[in-house]
């Protein structure tokens, strides 16, 4: 199956954007993130915590709907999903 | 009424609008958070449109490092507060408005009674405790709120019509944690420029706003994009809010 990620502002900078991944049957919207994210530890870091799980102002995005953290585990990726992950720009 | 001067002033937007445009306009009165990078373009293109009352509050002083992008501050204005700043910049390039330009912190005493009956609240802060608290005002008053927020070449804008779209707590629950951010003018400049014409937009009701979406500039892919954004009913600020948002001059 092929999904596509995309990363916004900071995240996009460490780990480039529209990123085509063809993921495992079974792989869950956590599993795809993480595993896209450990190419480059900055990137990993700025997404994740030490727990490996995603910092609480990150926002997770499948095919438009918004995922929240606790279900990222549970959440199948399907042939054809967009996710999304972005951090809250802040500066003014 | 348009003043003879001001339908002068204003002849190349009333041909898209009209003078019923131009005196909704004229009428309204928008509160504009912040007096930097977002707040520049933000206050100076409200101001030249004929916004009729602006205030604009920031408690800070200009510093050089502000002036790569806070084009409403000059070289000579470095250590001057940049309310005083702000106030002169405005009435100088709109003496046909009125402005009120005010030093002060917004903070939860004060928000409230800063903001007052406006039609428009626009975010143009560096933090989100203080989006949080203009957010919480917005959805209090039932008054919109336009936010936008930059950091590199990169920003992002949206539109809460309290009670009907998402606010600024359904779309991003928790801050991000604070930092020095890097920024270029030209940065502020878009999305300070895609805030006021939400502003103008909703002031006028006509067009469709960045409502129950998220405008998202790349500048350095030269890309817009959009992410949907969607209310969350147990949302803390605005969970259970239904009401139609008022504050439309009509």
């Amino acid at each position: 199956m092929t999904v596509k990620v995309r990363f916004f502002a900071r995240f996009r900078e460490l780990l480039g954007t529209d990123i085509p991944a063809e993921p495992e049957e079974g792989a869950t919207l956590l599993s795809l993130v993480r595993d896209l994210a450990r190419k480059r530890k900055e990137g990993y870091d700025a997404i994740f915590d030490e727990h490996g799980n995603f910092h609480e102002f990150v926002i997770v995005m499948r095919n438009g709907k918004r995922v929240e953290h606790g279900d990222a585990a549970a959440v199948r990726i399907t042939d054809g999903d967009e996710i999304a992950v972005f951090p809250p720009v802040a500066g003014g | 009424m348009l003043s003879e001067r001001e339908r002068e002033r204003y002849k190349r937007q009333i041909m898209l609008f009209g003078d019923e445009g131009q005196e909704r306009l004229k009428k309204a009165h928008i509160f504009i958070a912040g007096a930097g990078g977002l707040g520049s373009p933000v206050s100076l293109y409200l101001a030249v449109a004929g916004i009729g009352t602006i205030t604009i509050v920031d408690m800070d002083t200009v510093d050089q490092t502000n002036l790569n992008r806070q084009i409403l501050h000059a070289d000579r204005d470095i250590g001057r507060k940049k309310a005083v700043s702000a106030g002169e910049k405005l009435c100088a390039i709109n003496p046909d408005i009125r402005v009120h330009a005010i030093d002060t912190r917004i903070d939860e005493a004060s928000a409230a009674r800063l903001i007052g009956n406006a039609d428009g609240i626009v975010d143009a802060m560096d933090n989100y405790p203080a989006r949080y608290l203009l957010n919480d005002c917005a959805v209090r008053k039932k008054i919109p709120l336009f936010h936008g927020a930059i950091r590199g070449f990169y920003g992002q804008a949206t539109t809460v019509l309290p009670g009907k779209t998402p606010c600024l707590k359904c779309i991003f629950p928790k801050a991000p944690p604070e930092e020095v951010f890097p920024v270029i003018g030209v940065t502020a400049g878009v999305i300070g420029t895609v805030q006021a014409t939400e502003v103008i937009k909703f002031l006028l009701g006509s067009g469709d706003l960045l409502t129950n979406r998220i405008f998202v500039w790349d500048g350095m892919a030269g890309r817009a994009e959009e992410i949907c954004a969607e209310r969350i009913s147990c949302c803390p600020a605005c969970g259970g809010l239904t009401h139609e948002t008022g504050g439309r001059k009509k």
